[in-house]
């Protein structure tokens, strides 16, 4: 039911686009009837709750993080459930005689209707996430409606402060929740309101209070969060009277209800709460005084009873809550009317400015009359309901003496009194500068009646104004005791709802409001001067934009600081960074470990300076990129020296190899390439960037020396072991390639094969132009294939042909293998297209480079394949021992197969690449 | 050595892509360009039926094979269908942009669907091996898409600058890894976790290749400090890949970061939450920041996933397993909604005009009022405005966050968040309260309205009832 009853105004705003244009119904009408069946559906659910019952409707919603959908209908909810629909109907009434025409009318009621169902949501909820979800839709609705005229730029300012703030609160609100779910265990209020005082007694109690009265305080509107009220009246006038007077700003104030229970009985929640009350109650009143925007000083004046309420729930006790809800229904009640009255007067006469609206109780009796009765129940007048909840208010600030821990009680009446004064003041000026006090001055319009059924919910309000002033037991006793049990959780003391209490302190403090609000009205040209000098004004809207602009100058330079788009930059940072971590994780640990060194000679130390120094020279010289590559190469070598120092032959054989054909590969490439890179840099930043190499390359000598010398780890035992009983072979290194892994390397020689045939297919037809001369203008040489190189390379072949041979038979033990052989054979081929040039060189070699890559996998696939054909799994491997005259006894490893396919595929793939690369030249020259 | 043929049935749908990609490949040399669409529908079809096996083969438990280097769990399953689903409607935005633009050419599906099969290795991952290789699957394929239009100068550079970075972050994961490796004597994560635990390990080693390993996850994610090639990268390449880069690689990228952190070295949670505590605190700062400052929407939106990588570090450093499950949820819906916003850019390009630019969405509401409501929704849900379902996704990982005892960084999320929803939120007002600059409609064909109006009402949808999808992640991590 209650669900349904959610659902009811978010139906009308989906249903009524389509029947206010198809069917022609009055979008008005769809929305009065949206939110009268919702009134009806209230009412029908009201008597129980009357009683005191509490109804929880549920469904699971998120099982799985243990979150229902869940809706509760106790006496607080009921209440504003009962203002929501009830002030809802009356609004959109006055709406539909105050909006033109051609203003985008089902929109409107769309919002309206919106915001209303958001609104019901947020007083029903029981479950405190949905509650939340409801209040950040408040905050959006509200921001739609207060900038429903799109094009006024006051309506958007004043819709985004509106948001900014609400809507800010709101997530503030929602660190207050999700604490104090993970506190109670549960996101049901039952449970929270259950839970007694676990909340109150946890450690994080002063963060959920400030959290949650952030929450609540931007949405009332209260200090120092009340500046969006005021600019927010740049909304149409039916807005701010359901909006600010019974709805939105209430929210806060329901929720210092809601959470009554659990949160307050503190002496943080009563200095904080009536605190942020008390101050702003009476900014709230001086403030409005000084408005010259008729609806500013509604504005004003809303906040400041929002203050006084906020002040009774901060004093904590039951009386003092039960006035604040009796304030809620007064406050909503006559500031909805005086609103409207507000809308009227500014519908009728074209202006909101009081300094030109003057006398018009003569052209709009009716209306003036009505607005007087309001503004009277504003002030606070007897027989009025404001008198009555403002006596409730004095009494309860003069009981606050008996509580002895209130350090600061005799503050209290004397604050009230004073806010009462301005009250007084303010509600005089409304009634008597609006409506006598001269003739208007410059008004567009020429005042008169507004349409009769424009009037009809002043009217009904009014009435109420009255009825409860006189009749407050009747009216609204049962409702405010419904309302206020809900609240305190706990029975109610007795109280008095009279309309006469005799010659008591708070009678004398509001006839002290009534005389100071006349003596301060009738000397008010002093006052305003007075304020007008007030050297310091400050305002939280410039504050906001102000803070805003400062976060966006920020968001620029960090921008720039962090993003400059250099990759240079972004390097440099990463880099730094990485440093940074590195040095924090080796910050404290051991910088060496306890296994044993080996002792240093002489020929490790030359080598590893020369290792320094060539990479120093290739650092320094880079710019020349001959000289750059030559020391590079000269690094690789000694790199492969080193190996080969520190007994890892296979490795020096490997590095050296792969050496010869990267640099070649590189020179292949700088052909095309500028000799010298030019400046680009500055010094300093040259500086920067060495030491910040410097720097990283310690890092890492660090980190490895302090790897080494940890004791040694069992990675390799498992293969060493298991090399020559499994394998066949002594050569460690060989065996994994060929056998242990032999898998992988068969992936691998394809893919090795692949990149060949990608590299042939980009470099086919390509043809790259080769500048005559170089960049200083001198030609190259003409002599292209020098002859000693000529000669040398072909003594060389035949050599480096048997050298691969022989590494190639002998790689299954020793240092050697496919691999190596193939790398091997690679270069000698390579030097003879190197020194003779691809014309030369391509007609002695015939062979489909393509097909060598091709018969190496091939043969490396059949290898795997053999053992499947002898009944053992894919490239199972097996070894046999020949003898062979001349060499000896000799091992035949079924390996020694799979390593040929290797050995192919690595000539076919580096012959594809580098005459590939070279045979551009050649095109280029012809050209 | 006897050589065990390994199951393969895990990994089925892995091989299929595989095999889809490289048939792909060749055809697309032998079609002619009036029939190009046949790439593109053969790569869509290759996505779903991809999808399809991957929930066929659903396991009841984690199933290991390729010696211990592949795993198939409920964590990678639903990864898998999210990273094929979310490539699907990549592919799918993207199609008639690429053809506006002259890009619609096979390499950009051949190369989504090797980017694809590398993120399902990734996220079938159970070996530092395995990790690499789907990792630089993904990354070559994506180097080489940013680069996909060759004439545009910023393309190449972001391209360039991407393969730098990356390469050098690349180099830093794969030391962190053979530290790892040197200290564990494994590359079986199984094996990493046990030997790790069991305190056999050495422990500096181990903590500097932990060191590493951040590093290069944080480049992949693009976390802050290692997320300078975000906004080049997105701005620069063309708005189909901006796309893909943006949405489907994070899940991958979460999958790794899931098990070299969660699956193989939990017993280094004190280390790893410090460092991912920085990089989510920067990462959620710089990013909510300076994406205030970009007037270029892609640039913005990127600097809003750098945001977003922080949430989703900070519900992975709770080292809970229901931490685990709010940022595998929050990444879901990352995806979903970052593909929902660079899926309008491309809505709203028509031939020769790229919309990249904020002022591009003024007065969208005029020009397409369902569309601006669409963007609207995706605005809102990054901005984590309720009941939109990024609103649901923040919501876990602070409420992991508080539950895990690390209220302040929860609240440094609360602050930082406030801070975002202004640039998301400009966006909205400019959309809806601003004048266009160029009044012509938004007129999309029919197949691009109806699912972009899906990705955006499955946002709102899904945020009316996060349930499902919430149990799915929990559920997957429990398998």
């Amino acid at each position: 039911m209650l669900l349904l009853l959610v659902c009811v105004p978010f139906v009308g705003a989906l249903l009524l686009p389509f029947l206010a244009s198809r069917l022609r119904l009055p979008p008005a009408g769809v929305a009065s009837l949206s939110a009268f069946l919702g009134l009806i559906l209230v009412l029908t659910q009201a008597t129980p709750v009357y009683d005191g019952e509490v109804l929880i409707n549920r469904w699971d919603w998120m099982p799985a993080i243990g979150l229902s959908l869940a809706f509760r209908l106790d006496g607080l909810s009921l209440l504003f459930a009962q203002l929501i629909l009830g002030i809802g109907i009356l609004v959109v009434l006055y709406a539909h005689y105050y909006l033109s025409a051609e203003q985008a009318q089902s929109r409107f009621y769309v919002f309206l209707l919106l915001f209303m169902g958001a609104m019901l949501g947020l007083v029903l909820s029981e479950n405190l996430l949905q509650m939340l979800l409801f209040w950040e839709l408040t905050s959006l609705t509200s921001f739609l409606l207060i900038g429903f005229k799109r094009r006024d730029p006051a309506a958007r300012q004043g819709a985004r402060l509106a948001l900014l703030l609400t809507g800010g609160g709101g997530l503030a609100l929602f660190g207050a929740v999700v604490l104090m779910g993970q506190i109670v265990g549960s996101y049901e209020l039952t449970a929270v309101f259950d839970s007694g005082q676990s909340i109150e007694n946890h450690d994080l109690y002063p963060v959920i209070l400030v959290l949650f009265l952030i929450g609540a305080g931007t949405k009332s509107a209260q200090f120092p969060f009340h500046f969006w009220l005021p600019h927010a009246m740049a909304a149409p006038t039916p807005v701010s009277a359901y909006l600010h007077s019974a709805t939105m700003v209430k929210a806060g104030i329901f929720l210092l209800g809601r959470f009554f229970p659990v949160l307050a009985g503190s002496e943080l929640w009563f200095y904080a709460v009536s605190g942020m009350g008390l101050a702003t109650l009476l900014l709230g009143a001086y403030l409005a005084l000084f408005q010259h925007d008729l609806k500013g000083l509604l504005a004003y004046s809303t906040i400041s009873h929002l203050g006084l309420i906020t002040l009774l729930f901060g004093l904590g006790t039951p009386l003092g809550e039960i006035a604040a809800i009796f304030h809620i229904i007064n406050h909503a009640v006559f500031k909805a009317s005086l609103f409207m009255a507000a809308g009227i007067i500014d519908h009728e006469t074209g202006t909101r400015d009081m300094r030109r609206i003057h006398g018009l109780f003569k052209h709009m009796p009716y209306t003036g009359a009505l607005a007087m009765v309001a503004a009277a129940a504003m002030a606070g007048v007897p027989l009025l309901n404001g008198f009555l909840s403002k006596e409730m208010f004095f009494g309860e600030t003069l009981a606050l003496r008996w509580l002895s821990e209130a350090e600061w009680h005799w503050l209290f009446p004397w604050a009230a009194t004073l806010a009462g004064v301005f009250a007084v003041a303010y509600s005089l000026r409304f009634i008597h500068d609006v409506f006598f006090n001269g003739e208007p001055r410059e008004l567009p319009k020429t005042p008169h009646e507004p349409p009769r059924w424009m009037i009809v919910p002043v009217e009904i309000l009014v009435v109420l104004c009255v009825a409860v002033g006189t009749l407050p037991s009747i009216t609204v006793r049962p409702l405010l005791e419904a309302a206020a049990g809900a609240v305190l959780q706990m029975p109610l003391p007795d109280f008095s709802l009279a309309i006469w209490h005799g010659f008591n302190q708070p009678f004398f403090m509001s006839l002290a409001a009534m005389g100071g609000g006349v003596a301060l009205y009738a000397g008010r040209h002093w006052v305003f001067a007075v304020h007008d000098r007030l050297p310091v004004k400050l305002s939280g809207k410039r504050l906001t934009e102000g803070l805003i602009a400062y976060l966006f100058d920020f968001a620029h330079r960090l921008d720039h600081a962090l993003d400059n788009r250099s990759l240079r930059r972004y390097s440099f940072l990463l880099l730094l960074t990485v440093l940074v971590l590195g040095a924090l994780g080796l910050w404290g640990a051991p910088l060496a470990g306890s296994g044993a060194r080996t002792p240093l000679d002489s020929g490790a130390l030359l080598g590893g300076l020369l290792l320094g120094a060539g990479a120093l020279a290739t650092a320094v010289k880079h710019r020349s990129r001959l000289i750059a590559v030559l020391m590079l190469g000269l690094v690789g070598l000694i790199t492969s020296l080193l190996f080969a120092h520190f007994s890892a032959p296979d490795l020096a054989l490997t590095q050296v190899l792969v050496e010869i054909v990267t640099v070649i590969l590189v020179l292949l490439a700088m052909y095309y390439l500028p000799e010298a890179t030019p400046h680009e840099s500055s010094l300093a930043r040259r500086v920067r960037d060495g030491v910040l190499a410097a720097a990283a390359g310690i890092g890492i000598a660090v980190l490895s020396y302090a790897m080494l010398t940890l004791p040694p780890d069992s990675i390799s035992s498992f293969y060493l072991a298991e090399s020559k009983p499994a394998g066949g072979g002594t050569n460690v290194v060989n065996v994994i390639l060929v056998d242990f892994r032999g898998f992988d390397t068969l992936g691998e020689i394809t893919v090795l094969g692949i990149a060949a045939v990608g590299i042939m297919a980009m470099l086919r037809g390509l043809v790259l132009a080769v500048p005559e001369r170089d960049w200083l203008g001198r030609p190259w040489s003409s002599d292209r294939h020098p002859l000693v190189l000529v000669t040398v390379s072909k003594l060389l072949l035949p050599i480096a042909l048997l050298v691969s041979a022989f590494l190639f038979l002998r790689g299954h033990n020793e240092p050697g293998g496919g691999f190596i052989a193939g790398l091997v054979t690679g270069v000698g081929l390579i030097l003879q297209y190197i020194a003779e040039g691809s014309e030369a060189t391509r007609p002695r070699l015939p062979w489909d480079k393509l097909g060598i890559v091709g018969a190496g996998v091939i043969i490396a696939v059949l290898t795997g394949i053999g053992s499947w054909a002898l009944g053992y799994p894919f490239l199972t491997s097996t070894y046999t021992y020949v003898t062979l005259p001349l060499i000896g006894k000799f091992e035949l490893a079924s390996a020694l197969f799979f390593d040929l396919g290797v050995y192919l595929a690595v000539v076919g793939t580096v012959l594809m690449i580098l005459a590939g690369l070279g045979g551009l030249t050649r095109r280029a020259d012809s050209v | 050595m006897a050589f065990v043929t390994p199951d393969f049935v895990p990994a089925i749908p892995e091989i299929f892509v595989l095999g889809m990609a490289c048939l792909a490949l060749v055809v697309d040399v032998y079609i002619t360009e009036r029939y190009r669409l046949f790439t593109y529908q053969l790569a869509q079809s290759t996505l779903v039926a991809s999808a399809l096996m991957v929930i066929f083969l659903y396991p009841a438990e984690a199933v290991v094979t390729f010696n211990g280097t592949f795993v198939s769990d409920g964590m990678s399953t639903v990864l898998k269908v999210f990273i094929l689903l979310v490539s699907y409607f990549v592919f799918f935005y993207s199609k008639q942009y690429l053809r506006d633009r002259n890009l619609f050419r096979g390499e950009y599906y051949v190369l989504g669907l090797f980017a694809v099969l590398g993120m399902m290795v990734m996220a079938s991952a159970h070996s530092l091996l395995t990790i690499y290789l789907g990792l630089e699957l993904l990354s070559l394929s994506l180097y080489a898409l940013v680069a996909l239009n060759r004439d545009s100068n910023e393309a190449s550079e972001a391209a360039m600058k991407y393969f730098v970075l990356g390469a050098l972050a690349s180099g830093m994961l794969l030391y962190g890894m053979s530290m790892i490796y040197g200290a564990t004597a494994s590359l079986d994560l199984a094996e990493v976790y046990r030997v790790a635990s069991g305190g056999q390990a050495n422990d500096t080693l181990l903590v500097f290749g932990l060191v590493f390993v951040v590093v290069g996850l944080a480049f992949k994610f693009g976390a802050v400090p290692f997320h300078m090639w975000v906004p080049d990268v997105y701005e620069g390449a063309s708005t189909s890949v901006t796309l893909f880069i943006s949405t489907a690689p994070k899940l991958a990228a979460f999958a790794m970061a899931m098990r070299l952190l969660v699956d193989a070295l939990p017993s280094l949670h004190g280390d790893w939450q410090q460092m991912l505590i920085i990089l989510a605190v920067l990462s959620m700062a710089a990013g909510n920041v300076i994406a205030i400052a970009q007037t270029n929407l892609k640039r913005m939106l990127a600097y809003s996933t750098i945001a977003h990588v922080g949430f989703l570090l900070a519900g992975i450093l709770t080292g809970t397993q229901s931490g685990y499950a709010a940022a595998m949820f929050y990444v879901i819906v990352y995806a979903l909604m970052s593909m929902g916003g660079f899926g309008m850019i491309i809505l709203m390009s028509q031939a020769g005009i790229e919309a990249d630019r904020l002022d591009h969405f003024k007065g969208l509401n005029e020009r397409s009022p369902w569309f601006a409501f669409i963007m609207l929704i995706f605005m809102f849900s990054m901005a984590g405005v309720p009941p939109f379902l990024g609103f649901w996704a923040k919501w876990s990982v602070l409420r992991e966050l508080v539950a895990g005892g690390v209220v302040w960084l929860a609240a440094v999320a609360v602050v930082f968040s406030i801070i975002g929803a202004f640039y998301y939120l400009r966006v909205v007002r400019l959309m809806y309260f601003d004048k266009p600059e160029d009044a012509t409609p938004i007129t999309p064909g029919r197949d691009m309205r109806v699912m972009m109006s899906a990705n955006g009402l499955a946002i709102l949808g899904l945020g009316i009832y996060p349930g499902g999808l919430m149990a799915v992640c929990v559920s997957a991590l429990g398998a």
